[in-house]
């Protein structure tokens, strides 16, 4: 085993190297583009034995990505936001093919306006799609996830391809210790890609994603792909823990942090829960019985584990680094489908948007958001979502704002004189 | 020439390897043209289909093919084919398939996707050299959704989206151009009406390997207006006034040659008179201006092809 | 304004609820708007809709009228008709067309044909009322089946007008020119006296009582494996299951004494690959798959191929198995 430091990017080429990827179509886009890169460099040194391609767009990179996973190859790409959109109408059509693959996707904030930094709606976009989603916390989760995502995206009950996603900057960029498993280690946990019935040769033709007209066959393959998705969860589990077994680290579906006796949680996914964990830290120090409950599974929805993580907790803050327009947070409005009705459910779940295009989340506004969840709790009174936002952030944007507008009104004056 | 297995009509195949029972138009002019192409590159392809009438012939449970076949979306099948070729390369490269399961990947695209949508997919694909074969049936319109115009719609003629007196208004695209400017390995037009020329040229096109593009005149009852019985008639008419050029191009020569010339050409309005999308060109009344644009157009092809 | 109780409790009243059957090609999405517009131009709450698939000419299509006195809630295709309007005998026996689908004792079923009404009841079992409409005199200008059977329906259901008929036909069929317009109307009006004997004889169906309607017998899907769970066929060439032989209205038969085995011109030709090299260099017809287009006859060199119309061709319109 070696420990290196490792930028969340480098870690997911790791990943893909380790697993022994055939393939990768690629397309570059900020803030991904050193995972191709590093692959590629790999590639020429002779030290992966893969193909990379670079494709015309993200929506021809994904087609080819499942084309070559559906002729029996293993299969490895990434993208982000905008380039996860456009190849949106493919993300959806692939994952119906049955043919598993891994896309790393990391997450970064959607236009408009056009940002580089990082959030998590563009992935959420994805989550209706049958692809599963696996979010890491740090590069040495990323690399693992990618690991993990082949052993139960292959695994023939499952057969899905899945997204394991990081965020922008705070993960891609910045580099952490990652102990890297050595290929004996993977070798015994993930095995070489089986294709299966779902392959191309000339022995066995086949027509594959054929067109249905018909209601009832067209339902029957939309709810079976449902089935699969839905039915991973079990394989997860048993993947993660023969990847125990196999690299000595657990990464449980769902990771609960001092949550036994919390009478608050925070709830959020991604990079934002190791500042999270500390917020809970801050606030166990001054008694409050905090905890943090973060999802590294999101699809399939880990429903049952999350409930049995906040049971008996009175009050979930949750954080959102996303926003469905005109509705509010992605997180929030699946934990609280999940929970109602569940017995011991918490009394209040209150929403918290922030964090949007790589906006920090402070300590001051995890302590804010902690007090405010428990008063709701204990009062029964839950207050409207809010979105976290700073007089001093609106103060910098009226600069701004001042200087966009300024510069029209003194060329009016001028034209005047 | 005597390089060809196809001398004379006898030398085509008689019995058709495509299975019958599917959803195409009775007398589709696309349709006689495929199952010349499947009956000369055989069982051991992989079709790869973007979004058109042909997507409708594999509906679940049934498919005409005897080979393989992948339905992608409208723009990218040129990525799928990109996918499916470089995976079975890794196959047999890395001794995972035996080389006899290899398979030719062929792109299967209407006008629809190969005019328009799908020309990035299939512009990177000729950058990257793929070795893929690209058959394009042309019926000049988004046939599957109602016939509306295409790129690929001809000057004057009516669709569902342009009922204007005068048809559409300019001129059709040239892909086979197009295509040539990307520097592939074989671009070649051709025609059902004439199958001993699309069968040579489906045979050349197998022989060679990189990117290669047949581009096959589709008469189609449906869209244009005729009787589905007229549809040789139809074919032949566009070949024989000069509307639908047969021709190729190969990289190795870089020259244009025309497989098959009418002398002298029939007026194009044999050919117009006899479709129901030209018929606001004859009736009430003769449009004698675009009538005269139209051969003019195709004059000047001719004479510029020397 | 009528509140949403006002609507809700005098809905699903009783509908008339009529279904087209026929191929595409012959005017059976304009057949039903027309009579849609006739209803609503006698004052009816309306909601017609062709249905799409892949439907090519000649190919089977429905379409699908509902009328009624309140707001019709209910949508999609008509399971269970009041009447059955077929636009083409040929459909009949061609199960996936589901022209019997539902037909009850109390269903007035009306076809475009030849059959009479007898020999279609002894054929079908049948106890409700059928009638028959025959064909228009085949001609070239003639307009589809469509707006005679959209006439014949309006006088079947007793509540349009002559008046409204014509009014709706001249609206839905103005697209396509002035003659079109005579020729559907005066083919709409000879079908709707024509039924004059069996006026009115279609009755609005009563809405549902949910008492009496069968358990809807949910299951639960079991999770399958991706081989039989993604839409992928592993079996070649299975779309010869698919009789589309039964589009035909006319077919190609070969007379051997003119044919001069000429190489394979009709076999090259025919674009569904139904015609091969048979016994003693002659050309053979998949008559399963053959679609009438004739192609064939007018390729053929020396006119060895002649169409025969499938009402008086000799043999079965499928090879026997």
């Amino acid at each position: 085993m070696s420990r290196r430091l490792l930028t969340g990017n480098a870690a997911a080429a790791w990943g893909a190297r380790l697993a022994r990827i055939d393939y990768a179509p690629a397309f570059p886009i900020t803030p991904q583009t050193e995972i191709l890169e590093a692959l590629g460099g790999w590639i020429e040194a002779g030290e992966l034995d893969a193909k990379l391609v670079l494709l015309e767009s993200e929506h021809s990179m994904i087609a080819a990505a499942g084309a070559a996973a559906a002729t029996g190859v293993r299969v490895f790409t990434a993208t982000s936001s905008q380039g996860l959109l456009y190849g949106m109408e493919m993300v959806f059509t692939v994952s119906g093919w049955r043919a598993p693959f891994v896309l790393v996707n990391v997450s970064r904030g959607l236009a408009t306006p056009i940002t580089l930094e990082p959030d998590h709606t563009d992935v959420l976009a994805a989550r209706d799609s049958g692809f599963l989603q696996i979010h890491c916390a740090t590069s040495q989760e990323v690399l693992d996830s990618v690991l993990l995502a082949y052993r139960f995206g292959e695994d023939p009950r499952v057969r899905l391809p899945v997204i394991v996603n990081l965020d922008g900057f705070h993960l891609s960029f910045t580099r952490e210790p990652v102990e890297i498993p050595t290929p004996e280690a993977v070798d015994a946990f993930l095995p070489p890609f089986d294709a299966g019935a779902v392959r191309f040769r000339a022995s066995h033709p086949v027509s594959q994603a054929v067109a249905v007209l018909g209601s009832g066959p067209y339902s029957y393959f939309r709810y079976e792909t449902h089935l699969a998705a839905q039915g991973a969860l079990c394989v997860y589990d048993e993947a993660a823990a023969a990847f125990a077994r196999a690299c000595g680290r657990e990464w449980p579906a769902v990771e609960a942090y001092r949550c036994d006796d919390a009478e608050l949680a925070f709830f959020l996914i991604g990079s934002l829960a190791t500042r999270a964990r500390d917020a809970v830290d801050r606030l166990r120090e001054a008694g409050v019985r905090a905890g943090l409950v973060r999802p590294r599974l999101l699809r399939p929805y880990p429903a049952a584990a999350i409930a049995r993580a906040l049971e008996g907790v009175l009050a979930v803050a949750v954080v959102d680094q996303n926003l469905s327009m005109g509705k509010g947070g992605v997180l929030h409005a699946e934990l609280a489908s999940a929970l109602w009705g569940a017995p011991g459910a918490p009394r209040a779940l209150v929403s918290f948007i922030g964090g949007l295009g790589g906006r920090s989340v402070t300590l001051e506004e995890f302590r804010e958001m902690a007090e405010i969840a428990l008063r709701a709790g204990r009062e029964g009174r839950t207050p409207p979502p809010r979105l976290l936002y700073t007089a001093e952030e609106l103060r910098e944007v009226r600069k701004l704002q001042a200087i966009a507008h300024g510069e029209r009104a003194a060329l009016a004056t001028e034209g005047r004189s | 020439m005597s390089e060809t297995r196809f001398q004379r009509m006898n030398d085509l195949p008689s019995t058709h390897l495509l299975g019958g029972g599917t959803a195409m138009c009775a007398g589709c002019g696309g349709l006689q043209a495929l199952q010349l192409v499947y009956d000369v590159l055989g069982a051991k392809t992989l079709f790869v289909n973007a979004a058109g009438c042909m997507t409708l012939l594999s509906i679940y449970p049934f498919t005409p093919f005897r080979g393989s076949w992948l339905y992608t979306a409208m723009a990218c099948a040129p990525a799928g084919a990109q996918g499916a070729r470089d995976a079975l390369d890794l196959l047999v490269a890395k001794g995972r398939m035996p080389k006899q399961e290899d398979l030719s990947v062929v792109v299967l695209a209407g006008d629809g996707a190969s005019y328009g949508m799908g020309l990035s997919s299939t512009s990177a694909a000729i950058d990257r050299g793929l070795d893929f074969l690209y058959v394009c049936y042309d019926n000049e319109g988004y046939g599957n959704t109602g016939q509306q115009a295409s790129p690929a719609t001809p000057p004057g003629a009516r669709t569902a989206t342009d009922g204007s007196a005068s048809g559409v208004a300019r001129p059709k695209k040239d892909l086979f151009g197009l295509w040539v400017a990307n520097r592939p390995t074989y671009v070649a037009t051709a025609s059902g009406a004439e199958p001993l020329d699309l069968a040579r040229k489906v045979e050349k096109a197998a022989s060679l390997r990189g990117p290669r593009l047949l581009l096959v005149h589709a008469p189609c009852p449906t869209g244009w207006g005729f009787e589905p019985a007229e549809m040789a008639e139809i074919g032949r008419l566009a070949v024989a006034s000069g509307v639908w050029p047969l021709k190729e191009w190969e990289r190795d020569t870089g020259r244009v040659i025309h497989t098959k010339v009418r002398r002298p050409r029939l007026p194009v309005e044999e050919y117009l008179s006899r479709q129901g999308r030209f018929r606001h060109l004859f009736e009430p009344a003769r449009n004698e201006p675009v009538l005269a644009d139209i051969q003019s157009g195709v004059d000047a092809y001719w004479d510029a092809a020397g | 304004m009528a509140s949403l109780v006002d609507l809700l409790g005098a809905s699903a009243g009783n509908v008339f609820r009529i279904r087209f059957h026929g191929r595409g090609g012959q005017g059976i999405k304009l057949g039903a708007r027309a009579l849609g517009s006739a209803f609503f131009a006698e004052g009816f709450e309306v909601q017609d809709a062709p249905r799409y698939g892949a439907e090519r000419r000649g190919a089977p299509i429905a379409a699908y009228v509902r009328a009624g006195r309140a707001p019709i809630h209910e949508r999609g295709p008509i399971r269970e008709a009041d009447l059955v309007v077929v636009a083409d005998e040929s459909l009949i026996p061609v199960a996936t067309a589901g022209v019997l689908e539902g037909i009850a004792p109390a269903s007035v079923l009306l076809v475009n044909g030849l059959t009479s009404a007898e020999t279609w009841r002894e054929r079908l079992r049948l106890r409700g009322p059928i009638a028959t409409l025959p064909p228009a005199p085949a001609s070239a200008g003639a307009p589809p089946a469509g707006s005679a059977c959209a006439g014949a329906a309006a006088r079947l259901v007793g509540a349009i007008s002559r008046a409204a008929l014509e009014g709706a036909l001249r609206e839905e069929v103005a697209p396509l020119g002035a003659r079109a317009v005579e020729a559907s109307v005066a083919l709409a009006l000879h079908a709707f006296d024509l039924m004059a004997p069996h006026a009115g004889s279609v009755v609005e169906g009563e809405a549902p009582r949910l008492a009496a309607l069968p358990s809807p017998n949910w299951i639960d899907l079991p999770r399958e494996l991706p081989d039989v769970a993604a839409p992928d066929v592993f079996a070649s060439a299975t779309s010869v299951e698919v009789r589309t032989g039964l589009w035909r209205t006319a077919r190609p038969v070969l007379d051997p004494d003119r044919c001069h085995r000429c190489s394979w011109i009709c076999s090259s030709f025919c674009p569904d690959g139904a015609i091969s090299a048979g016994a003693e260099g002659l050309p053979a017809f998949d008559y399963d798959h053959c679609k009438g287009c004739l192609v064939c006859v007018a390729v053929c060199p020396s006119h060895a191929i002649r169409a025969v119309a499938e009402a008086d061709a000799e043999g079965p319109r499928e090879a026997a198995r």
